[in-house]
């Protein structure tokens, strides 16, 4: 097998470069272009004939060698008359012998080959299928050189060429017919394409210089346009007629796949919509918007606008969409949903996160270290990744010591909070420290008349100052990881990561987060330093804030950048696979599209619908490549 | 600003000063955590399966390390040894990586220095095939790699053999042979990018010395373009490398002919019998690009930066 693999590549590259070194002859030698290329022609002529077994002495049996004599003795010949013949071509000028040379020359040759086929393989001819193929060939060409808008002698030459061929050899059966007949067949074709050729003039200089292009146009892109078609276009099409067709692809069902998508409840479930209110998410995101609301009214009364990039209004306004749609997507389940919060979910905090570590890495000490850390897992593959994970997320029964790392400090905060030793006062008092000095900050910025330097702070401290009521019991019994059993004992009680609908589906997110957040920051980070030095000094020297800089004059900068980014994983995120196949492989309520597509069509043998969800992961991609395009083509 | 602050130092001051050290401390708390997976995995599969088991990572001492998985899985897997599926890896990942290198490269010089009608108009349509997302072509392809492609004529009603059935199903030529098609688009645009802007005059003075296209391009372009060669060589090898879609949608069903990525979704899939395995498996599956990735990595961020726009 690999021989015969090796053996095709080899002789792939070995064909290129012969026809490189064949048409360099088209500029240099022309005489001996000719002889060569219409030797080669006819040499392919004759395979065809004895390749296929048709000719005398091509089927006999015996030892390798004489097996392959026996077929190749007659292209050897072809190729030899028909590469005289195109020699004398290039030489000859009289029009006269030309004809004479190439008509003949050719016809005869084509009658020889014709009458040497063997009995049963010559075709029984019907004159009327003849002569119809014949006038339809001649139409068509015809036809094409008018829209090509040149002289119709040519094509109704070509065409009825054409149509010969296939009205003697492809539409009567063989078998029946006589040597006459067979030489006819083949004589008659083979003078039409002789007499074409002696008509036309021996090519100019520069009309052998076009010629070169044109063939090294095609030598150049044949291979590459020859695989595009074969494993892209021919497949996409076909896949689009698919998902038209039933699960065994035997009948037109038309949309019904497609509509059998959008009405099953596991793909789009919106039943449980009254759960959205219920859900805390929801009410995070209603107090993030009355924020907003607050914090707008006030920039509108100092500023005129009200929200602006990195105002403290613009804060709020962000976290509450985020929450309001992340209560939608745990409220609304299935496939479809799982995608769009995955889409959401992925980019939003790839993006952020990515560009956060980049301006944080910044200009630091060990800059290079820093990023390489992060960047890492780009090398790693999905499904490495996904194993990796799967050992963070480990959740085991309360009885035993947790073996993930996150359920580990989860159980171990819960006995931390609920203990009374040391350890306890001295976690909360450094927390209740850290607390008053972000306070004490908070307080020394309002008082400067700065509140936007505020806002940081005052989040951090509210977020800190929750956790440490919680720790300190409060309200409740403590944060962390326990519970108490029936018996009033307290247990620990880990988190089942990947287990747990609807955030288990988060969970699988944070993995795809983890290798992205590089990417991001990669790419972000090269665009932070690409901004003009000139311009942030500009921005300095004007009296503008560390924070000031970077959202009036680095983000505008880079917004285009940061497109690429988002554009990039959108398109990512919707065919994300591997990490769902890995690890639940769509059980638990975690079923996105890509996944899906492959159960359908690979395991449950639907064609249909597997073709119709890989539709729909085309078309939904479709206008964020258009937009990705369409920059490319502005760039390159 | 800080020398201000340092001329009227109270505790307050002393205090803000601490917190504007706080974003340096983030980063490295966010490069600890984002360590941490990549460390857990690393050290596990240092550790036999009692001791996976029964305690996390973090309580390794130097005396438990052993080498059992790497053994098993090295010599004695049930599922086959990770050896055979490594060699099934570079045998689809180096195909992959070449062919596609060589096919783009002869397109991308077609596209930018051959003269022709309708270069632009085809130029536009390769490139904008890097739009359509992998999934689409799957089932055709693979009906293709199980049957050959088979067309039957209207009116006649005679059925042509286009692509014969080779039987490539379930081998890792199939694999390579999908990476390269899907390759190619953003080959050509990368390539295309770099070789279109050589300097002109090279070009026109080598053509009217009587070099033709091919001489032009084995003599002038390849070895003009290295660099872009290499990033995109790099990038397209960890991607085959790393796929696991296209390899296991071909030769899923193959022990003989499947890729590391499959031997260790495969182990990840039997729960339980074989866990304390997988650190070790996903480890020797992710040395190569590692090695790549810490060896290469200016062109690795070169090819991905260029990268960003595959489909």
């Amino acid at each position: 097998m690999y021989f015969f693999i090796i053996l095709a590549v080899l002789v792939s590259g070995g064909i290129w470069i012969g026809a490189n070194l064949l048409f360099n002859q088209l500029r240099n030698n022309f005489t001996r272009f000719r002889f060569l290329a219409w030797g080669l022609l006819g040499f392919i002529g004759g395979v065809l004939l004895s390749g296929n077994r048709l000719t005398v002495g091509s089927t006999s049996d015996g030892g390798a060698l004489l097996r392959i004599a026996a077929w190749a003795w007659l292209p050897l010949c072809i190729s030899l008359v028909t590469g005289t013949i195109g020699a004398l071509l290039a030489l000859v000028t009289s029009p006269r012998t030309r004809l004479l040379i190439a008509g003949v020359g050719l016809g005869v040759t084509g009658g020889i080959a014709g009458s040497l086929i063997i009995d049963s393989s010559q075709p029984n001819l019907s004159i009327p299928s003849l002569v119809i193929a014949t006038i339809i060939g001649g139409a068509i060409g015809v036809g094409i050189q008018t829209l090509r808008k040149r002289g119709p002698s040519d094509g109704a030459l070509l065409g009825a060429t054409a149509g010969w061929l296939i009205g003697a050899w492809a539409i009567p059966d063989l078998g029946n017919g006589s040597v006459a007949w067979s030489a006819i067949a083949l004589g008659v074709p083979a003078a039409a394409i002789g007499v074409r050729s002696a008509l036309g003039a021996i090519p100019d200089e520069t009309e052998r210089n076009n010629r070169d292009q044109r063939s090294r146009s095609v030598i150049f892109l044949g291979p590459a346009l020859l695989f595009i078609f074969a494993a892209l276009v021919v497949p996409t099409v076909r896949t689009l007629y698919l998902s038209l067709l039933d699960r065994k692809s035997e009948s037109f069902v038309w949309l019904d796949n497609y509509i059998s998508i959008f009405k099953d409840p596991k793909a789009l479930n919106l039943s449980e919509w009254q759960a959205i209110f219920g859900s805390r998410l929801f009410w995070a995101a209603l107090i993030c918007f009355v924020a907003f609301i607050i914090l707008a009214i006030r920039a509108r009364q100092q500023t005129g606008h009200l929200v602006e990039l990195g105002s403290a209004s613009s804060g709020p306004l962000i976290a509450g969409v985020v929450f309001l749609a992340f209560a939608v997507f745990t409220a609304l389940r299935g496939t479809l949903i799982n995608n769009l919060w995955w889409v959401l979910a992925v980019t939003l905090l790839s993006t952020s996160l990515g560009l956060a570590i980049a301006v944080l890495a910044d200009g630091v000490r060990l800059e290079r270290v820093a990023k390489s850390v992060i960047f890492m897992p780009m090398a790693i593959s999905l499904v490495g990744a996904s194993v990796v994970w799967r050992f963070m997320y480990i959740a085991r029964d309360s009885s035993k010591s947790q073996t993930g790392v996150i359920n580990a400090l989860w159980v171990g905060l819960g006995r931390l909070s609920t203990g009374s030793g040391l350890p306890t006062l001295i976690f909360g008092v450094v927390v209740l420290a850290i607390l008053l000095a972000l306070l004490i900050v908070a307080v020394r910025a309002l008082a400067s008349g700065n509140p936007t330097r505020s806002v940081v702070p005052l989040i951090t401290a509210g977020l800190l100052g929750w956790f440490a009521w919680r720790y300190w019991g409060i309200t409740g019994d403590g944060v962390g990881g326990f519970r108490f059993n029936g018996s009033g004992q307290q247990v620990a009680a880990p988190i089942y990561f990947v287990q747990e609908p609807p955030f288990n589906n988060f969970w699988l997110m944070v993995v795809l987060i983890w290798i992205q957040t590089g990417f991001a920051m990669v790419i972000l980070s090269a665009a932070i330093k690409a901004v003009p030095t000139e311009l942030l000094e500009a921005a300095r020297v004007d009296g503008a804030t560390t924070s000031q800089i970077f959202w009036k004059v680095t983000l505008p900068q880079i917004s285009t950048t940061i497109g690429v980014v988002v554009t990039t994983l959108i398109v990512l995120v919707m065919k994300v696979f591997d990490i769902v196949k890995v690890m639940t492989n769509g059980t638990l309520g975690t079923e996105v599209l890509a996944n899906n597509m492959y159960r359908e069509a690979f395991s449950n043998f639907n064609t249909g619908v597997g073709a119709a969800l890989a539709g729909l992961i085309f078309f939904s991609v479709l206008p964020v490549m258009f937009i990705n395009i369409r920059r490319m083509q502005r760039e390159g | 600003m800080s020398t201000t602050m340092n001329s009227r130092r109270g505790p307050i001051d002393r205090i803000y000063g601490l917190l504007r050290s706080i974003p340096v401390g983030v980063l490295w708390l966010i490069v600890i955590v984002w360590s941490v997976p990549s460390v857990s995995l690393f050290l596990n599969s240092w550790r036999s399966r009692d001791a996976q088991r029964n305690s996390g990572w973090w309580t390794i001492k130097p005396g438990d390390l052993t080498i059992d998985n790497y053994d098993y899985i090295f010599n004695a897997s049930a599922a086959g040894t990770i050896g055979n599926s490594l060699i099934n890896s570079m045998a689809i990942a180096i195909p992959a990586t070449i062919i596609p290198i060589a096919i783009a490269t002869f397109a991308a010089y077609g596209f930018a220095w051959i003269d022709f009608k309708g270069r632009k108009t085809l130029f536009i349509a390769t490139v904008s095939l890097l739009a359509i997302p992998l999934q689409v072509a799957l089932i055709p392809l693979l009906q293709t790699y199980v049957n050959g492609a088979h067309l039957t004529l209207p009116f006649i009603d005679k059925t042509v053999t286009i692509i014969p059935n080779l039987g490539l199903v379930n081998t890792s030529t199939a694999i390579w042979l999908t990476h390269t098609g899907f390759a190619l688009p953003f080959a050509i645009f990368l390539l295309h990018n770099y070789i279109s802007s050589l300097p002109k005059d090279v070009f026109e003075a080598a053509r009217i010395d009587g070099a033709d296209h091919f001489t032009i391009f084995w003599r002038l372009v390849l070895p003009l373009s290295v660099p872009v060669l290499a990033a995109f060589a790099i990038f397209q090898f960890l991607w085959t490398w790393n796929d696991f879609l296209i390899a296991n949608t071909m030769a899923g069903t193959n022990p003989d002919a499947r890729p590391t990525t499959i031997f260790v979704a495969t182990l990840a899939g039997d729960f339980g019998t074989n866990e304390h395995l997988l650190p070790a498996a996903a480890f020797v599956q992710a040395f190569v690009p590692l090695v790549v990735f810490f060896a290469m990595q200016r062109y690795f961020v070169r090819g991905l930066l260029a990268g960003s726009v595959k489909g």
